[in-house]
């Protein structure tokens, strides 16, 4: 009985497992060897470089550079998106009509490719006859309208924008979902209590929301970290690098520069990044599973 | 005591607080409505030109109405043998990985859920962590390992890779399905001397049915639009997915907004259709996704 159980255990895990340590695991351990090398990504030989290269990451200005625009990215993933799904979550959580159709065509974005998101938004941001010009000149702002995309000062907000414009949608699903949980019996005892729809609403809904919000919070810092996509479409990182972030600064001197032992320093700086942003979620989210079971 | 108190509450009081929330209510709707114009607009832009003529669009503007319905455009992307190509190929990779790691993630979740052993929790988790890394971490090794094995430049490398990175959503999701089913189901069927197998097969998956349809749409949309890999992984045009060949044809179409336009609603139609089809799904499988990560 117990032979034949670890019979299907190996059976049934024996693929998965296999797939995983070849396609993840393995390259991963793969980055750090070639992070202490010079491989150049052509020729199949390289040469051991010691630390080199993470001696090279910390005098690279384009380094903190990418390192500056990912904070950024990771700051304003957190405030639009986040903000803006928690505030949608909540008017179209009350009962009125037609929730459902306003709710549809706020996470529709989700479903569209960010190659796609990205071509859209440059349209927007178009300098001739995209949208924000034409209405900021038809507001008589002829100052304010820029080529938003090729400007340094404006490059990276904008991609994020268009970025955030997406993301809105999934941080309303997830808060949403956190709303369902939230039991009308505790909103009418409030309401007996004589507490106002303010008071309710940041005394009660906001603090049971807390599983949604560590979330929806984890995600807006983690998928900041992977933001590469919308980057590489709608500026590949320019102009003048002012729209880098790390993981499009890896591809740029791996892919582009053909650096791959540099580039592979840096995706060892970006993962030991996720392995404490990961922890630090698993951590909040078993404090939170203890704090409601 | 204050005069907010209900006791105290009068005829009067109460009928005005009716008239207020009336007000308030048709304000949400107002506030609403407009939020989710402007929030519609980006897509609706791209979508209104892609049925416009060029030289309309360099006059008047992305934004206006077409002076009619013109489906050239479409004509000129479709006929373009390129965006076939890329099409076909997308289905080629998204098909074949949509099944394979919803079949990974069948087996592994099975046996974390209904075959646990000692350290199985521990890998499962070492398992799901993958879901949350930076894609580029892996990005040189994987790219040299499929250089040397002969494999750059097909679709392999893509179906391999993806069935690999889907494994951890969907070994979480079907783990999490599974555990939900009494264990009373499979020891009954054991006891007719069913092996795990036969369980599996038999009385697991076809009540599976909704958890299946989950990943499935959840799958299907990750993979039809991704970009990263196909761009790694990738060179010749009879190679491409349709999310780079987008991007590709740009440049051909540098001017041609009409038809970019057309290209970009070509290729998201089938993960619309998915969305308005699925809804339901997708939105469980966001969210499940998200909360029980």
């Amino acid at each position: 009985m117990a032979r034949s159980r670890w019979f299907w255990r190996i059976a049934f895990l024996a693929i998965p497992l296999l797939l995983y340590l070849v396609i993840v695991v393995g390259p991963l351990l793969y980055s750090f060897f070639f992070s202490l090398t010079d491989w150049n990504g052509f020729s199949f030989d390289f040469n051991f470089v010691g630390l080199e290269n993470f001696s090279k990451i910390f005098v690279d200005p384009l380094f903190g550079n990418a390192i500056k625009n990912t904070i950024i990215w990771m700051a304003a993933a957190l405030t639009l998106p986040t903000l803006g799904g928690l505030a949608l979550a909540l008017a179209l959580n009350s009962r009125m009509r037609g929730a459902r159709i306003y709710k549809s065509l706020f996470y529709l974005p989700i479903c569209l490719s960010l190659a796609v998101v990205g071509q859209i938004w440059i349209w927007i941001y178009q300098p001739r006859w995209g949208l924000l010009n034409i209405t900021l000149d038809s507001l008589g702002l002829v100052d304010v309208s820029r080529a938003w995309l090729a400007s340094p000062e404006t490059a990276l907000i904008a991609v994020i924008v268009a970025w955030a414009w997406q993301q809105t949608g999934l941080a309303m699903v997830i808060f949403l979902a956190g709303l369902t949980s939230v039991p009308t019996e505790l909103l009418e005892a409030a309401q007996i209590d004589g507490a106002n729809q303010r008071q309710s609403l940041l005394r009660v809904v906001i603090p049971l929301l807390q599983p949604a919000s560590v979330v929806v919070i984890a995600l807006a810092v983690i998928n900041s970290l992977k933001s590469f996509d919308i980057v590489y479409i709608m500026t590949g990182g320019g102009p003048f690098h002012s729209s880098d972030t790390l993981a499009m600064m890896m591809y740029n001197e791996s892919f582009k520069k053909y650096f791959m032992g540099y580039g592979s320093a840096i995706s060892v700086v970006l993962f030991l990044i996720a392995v404490v942003l990961i922890a630090f979620y698993f951590r909040q989210v078993r404090r939170l599973e203890n704090l409601y079971d | 005591m204050t005069s907010s108190t209900p006791a105290l509450k009068t005829v009067q009081d109460e009928a005005q607080e009716r008239r207020s929330n009336r007000l308030a209510l048709a304000a949400l709707y107002v506030t609403l409505t407009i939020i989710v114009i402007l929030y519609s607009l980006p897509g609706l832009g791209v979508i209104i030109s892609s049925f416009k003529t060029t030289q309309e669009i360099s006059q008047g503007g992305l934004w206006s109405a077409p002076a009619q319905i013109n489906f050239d455009n479409y004509d000129e992307a479709w006929n373009n043998g390129n965006v076939r190509t890329y099409v076909v190929n997308s289905f080629l990779v998204t098909i074949p990985a949509t099944l394979l790691s919803i079949l990974v993630g069948i087996l592994s979740g099975y046996v974390f859920s209904k075959l646990p052993f000692r350290g199985s929790n521990a890998l499962f988790i070492f398992v799901v962590a993958g879901m949350f890394f930076p894609p580029q971490i892996v990005l040189i090794p994987l790219f040299r390992l499929f250089n040397s094995v002969g494999l750059y430049d097909t679709l392999w490398p893509l179906i391999i890779v993806h069935t690999a990175f889907g494994l951890p959503i969907c070994t979480l999701l079907m783990r999490n399905f599974f555990s939900a089913i009494p264990a009373a189901l499979r020891d009954a069927a054991v006891v007719d001397g069913a092996n795990e197998g036969q369980v599996l097969l038999r009385v697991m998956l076809p009540i599976s049915l909704p958890a299946l349809a989950v990943l499935g749409t959840l799958q299907f949309t990750w993979i039809w639009n991704d970009f990263l890999w196909p761009l790694i992984f990738t060179q010749s045009d009879s190679m491409r997915t349709v999310m780079v060949g987008l991007v590709t044809l740009k440049g051909q179409y540098s001017v041609a907004w009409g038809v970019q336009g057309a290209m970009a609603v070509i290729a998201s139609i089938p993960t619309l259709v998915i969305f308005i089809f699925f809804q339901r799904y997708f939105i469980q499988g966001m969210t499940l996704g998200a909360v029980k990560g």
